[in-house]
């Protein structure tokens, strides 16, 4: 039995919301930044984006993790309110898991000693913030003065230690302690105010506003001393702020989409150094909800998802940016001519282009940005289904996408195919029945009588294979613009949820909705391979190596499971947990490359070594 | 007083006996070693369970997992051969119940109802799998129980 290892992980953008900041951070001994996406926490290395760890045992969608002084802890929170405490190494080992608040937290800090961990977030009653020791949960103070959810708090580095808190209710609140009792509160600014950080030295802190302002105090007793000029100011809410490792000059982010460097002055008033820009098309993704300034990294975050890397001693240079897949990744395709790089898309209309070995690639730019079902790539173009009874194709030249011809076939396309050899044919499956396209015009809309869940044509396009809710497997030939039935299989005992020919057409596979797979010879229709039921749920998707040797199954397991054609499936490769919440997407790029991708908004590439 | 078991007569729910050379087969398996593994069925019309089908001792795992219907059920020991931990070489016997999931559900019933007073009349079985599709009774399975 071969063994399978993972090579490269692509990995999934902070998830973000408009109107809303998110707090990313991060260890400056190992240049990681941390975020998170959905149910996931995740690690990536600044040197190295392709260098990524997952963390994925949260239940609910985690908000912010944050690593703890010393390097050795991480404390994620999520929107149940509950903080795990687990170590960086060896394996993410739970130290604790607390039950925090009951609302969700929007944010976390350790105290400098990493003895303390200090939560803020919503809470139904008047339990907003709660500070407590990290090994035991006892609570170290009480924090009243909260109306509203606390969206930022923040812990002060050095000794005499304050805790400060802002939020919603656009108050900034100053605590004293341990333990912690409420000393002062400010109401300086005129809309939520977002975050609030402490200067490394712990000499002040900062906060900023939607109200576009942002104000200085002095670290020890909570006074105003200063503020953010408004000369050369945001145009837009400020949603985070970041203080660089000397504590002279601040990093702010927000909706007007720049990002500005502040020098503070010893009169605390802050100016601007620099604006940094990233660009892009000017659109309501590129506004920065996030900022994080680790050593000699200045990173911002896009609503859009993308990870823009600006360097602070040369603030000229232009920046390192890359994204990825905020949302289940639906499909992943490939175009014979370059099986390097990888197309994949996920429901929000998101297409990513990949570069095996580099990564990130770009997006495709699609002149209308729908909602998009599935994806399959021929050639020179593109042709998407989508949610509102419409196919598009776009053709593709290099990276550029051409306009898009949308088809409306008149119901809900539930599975869609190209033949590849004869690209203008496309065959769509929607509730009873199929649609053949040939160019951009619906040839015909046949009714077939028993409800289609899957279906595929060949590549010649003159066969095509659909799947019934009863698991049946119906074979037609293609003649002119009808089909002729040639043959039922049965064996399947679910609904037939994806059918694939092999590259060298000789065989089709056929996976359901109750975990089984199988392969059959395609003259013959004599199942070749059967008992392919290792996976515990509903197999997603399926895919052929370009030899035709191996076949790769995903679920809703979580699983992929390679098989080789010609030998008993006791020989079987199991990746385990591919991707958290169900693999979507497969596709082979060589004999011994798969590629997946799935709900988790990842996309991994896995080396299987041949025996 | 003479305790009649077995032959002909039937305390089971569903009124099935066990016949003699069931038994004396099994215990060949287990004490001479003769056979490799035993595939019983209830033989409707006999009103018993009956040996199916043996193998000799050369023979491997996969054939007898060949030797058993893909839809319908039987009972099966097998005699499972292994070196544990320690590296000693140790023998202990599997009681299978094969019962797949597309078998209809006459034979499911009558073997789940008559597995039970079987199983007593096999003294020396060391472990016991219910297997309902060929994945839940592959090698790997037997390897991880037995120990």
């Amino acid at each position: 039995m071969s063994a399978v290892e993972l090579t490269e992980t692509y990995a999934c953008t902070p998830s973000t919301e408009r109107g809303r900041g998110i707090l990313i951070s991060g260890d400056s001994k190992s240049n990681t930044i941390t975020y998170t996406n959905a149910r996931s926490v995740i690690m990536m290395n600044l040197h190295n984006p392709l260098q990524v760890s997952v963390y994925g045992e949260h239940a609910y969608p985690a908000t912010v993790a944050r690593f703890s002084p010393n390097g050795e802890w991480v404390a994620s929170a999520d929107v149940s309110g509950t903080v795990r405490i687990w170590g960086t190494r060896n394996e993410f080992v739970l130290k604790k898991e607390f039950r925090v608040l009951s609302g969700r937290i929007d944010d976390l800090q350790w105290s400098p000693d990493g003895i303390r961990i200090v939560a803020s977030g919503e809470a139904k009653g008047n339990s907003f913030v709660r500070a407590f020791m990290w090994d035991s949960g006892t609570n170290v103070g009480e924090f009243d003065g909260h109306s509203r959810r606390v969206l930022s708090c923040a812990y002060k580095p050095t000794r005499p230690f304050r805790i400060v808190t802002c939020g919603e209710d656009f108050l900034v609140n100053f605590y004293e302690g341990p333990p912690f009792r409420f000393k002062q509160s400010h109401r300086d600014h005129s809309n939520f105010v977002n975050c609030v950080r402490y200067s490394p030295d712990g000499s002040k802190f900062v906060t900023v506003s939607s109200d576009k302002k942002g104000i200085i105090f002095d670290g020890k007793t909570g006074e105003k001393i200063g503020e953010l000029s408004s000369e050369g100011g945001h145009t837009g809410s400020i949603y985070a702020v970041s203080w660089s490792p000397d504590g002279k000059q601040v990093l702010t982010v927000s909706a007007d989409k720049s990002a500005k460097v502040w020098d503070i002055s010893e009169d605390n008033i802050g100016k601007v150094k620099k604006t940094l820009i990233c660009s892009a098309s000017g659109g309501v993704e590129d506004m920065l909800v996030g900022c994080l300034w680790l050593n000699d990294y200045l990173v911002t975050v896009s609503l859009g998802g993308t990870i823009s890397i600006f360097s602070a001693s040369d603030l000229d240079k232009a920046p390192r940016s890359f994204s990825g897949h905020m949302k289940n990744v639906s499909s992943l395709t490939i175009r014979r001519s370059n099986p390097r790089v990888l197309l994949s898309c996920s429901y929000d209309g998101l297409i990513v282009k990949w570069i095996q070995g580099i990564g990130y690639s770009g997006k495709l730019q699609r002149k209308e940005n729908s909602q998009i079902k599935s994806l399959a790539a021929a050639e020179e173009e593109i042709v998407t289904s989508g949610f509102d009874n419409k196919i598009r194709r776009v053709s593709l030249h290099g990276d550029q996408c051409g306009d898009a011809e949308a088809i409306d076939i008149g119901s809900q396309p539930k599975d869609f195919s190209v033949a590849l050899s004869s690209p203008e044919l496309v065959l769509v499956s929607i509730d009873s029945g199929v649609v053949m396209l040939r160019g951009t015009k619906v040839v015909s809309t046949i009714n077939l009588g028993f409800t289609v869940t899957a279906s595929v044509v060949s590549s010649d396009g003159s066969e095509a294979i659909i799947g019934g809710q009863n698991g049946k497997l119906h074979i037609y030939s293609i003649s002119g613009d009808t089909l002729v039935e040639e043959a039922v299989l049965e064996k399947h005992r679910g609904a037939i949820s994806v059918i694939r020919y092999s590259p060298d057409f000789s065989m089709f596979a056929s996976g359901d909705v109750n975990r089984e797979a199988v392969v059959w010879d395609r003259a013959s229709r004599d199942v070749k391979l059967k008992n392919m039921l290792y996976h515990t749920a509903r197999i997603n998707c399926l895919a052929w190596s370009p030899d035709s040797s191996r076949i790769a199954t995903g679920s809703l397991d979580m699983c992929v499971i390679i098989y080789e054609i010609d030998q008993p499936v006791a020989n079987r490769n199991t990746i385990k947990g591919a991707h958290l919440g169900g693999v979507y997407g497969l596709v082979f790029t060589d004999e011994y490359s798969l590629v997946s991708s799935g709900e988790d908004a990842f996309i991994r590439v896995w080396k299987i070594t041949p025996p | 007083m003479a305790f009649r078991m077995g032959v002909g007569g039937g305390n089971t729910s569903s009124g099935m006996g066990v016949a003699e050379q069931s038994v004396s087969t099994f215990q060949e398996l287990q004490r001479k070693k003769v056979y490799r593994y035993v595939i019983f069925k209830i033989d409707e019309k006999k009103k018993e369970v009956v040996v199916e089908k043996t193998g000799g001792p050369s023979e491997s795992y996969d054939d007898f997992t060949a030797s058993l219907p893909e839809n319908d059920c039987r009972y099966a020991v097998f005699d499972f051969d292994f070196v544990t931990a320690e590296n000693c070489q140790k023998s202990k016997i599997f009681f299978i119940a094969w019962s797949p999931s597309v078998a209809r559900i006459r034979p499911k019933m009558l073997y789940a109802t008559s597995k039970d007073r079987f199983r007593r009349e096999l003294q020396g079985i060391h472990y016991e799998i219910q297997a309902t599709d060929p994945t839940e009774m592959e090698l790997e399975v037997l390897q991880e129980r037995a120990n």
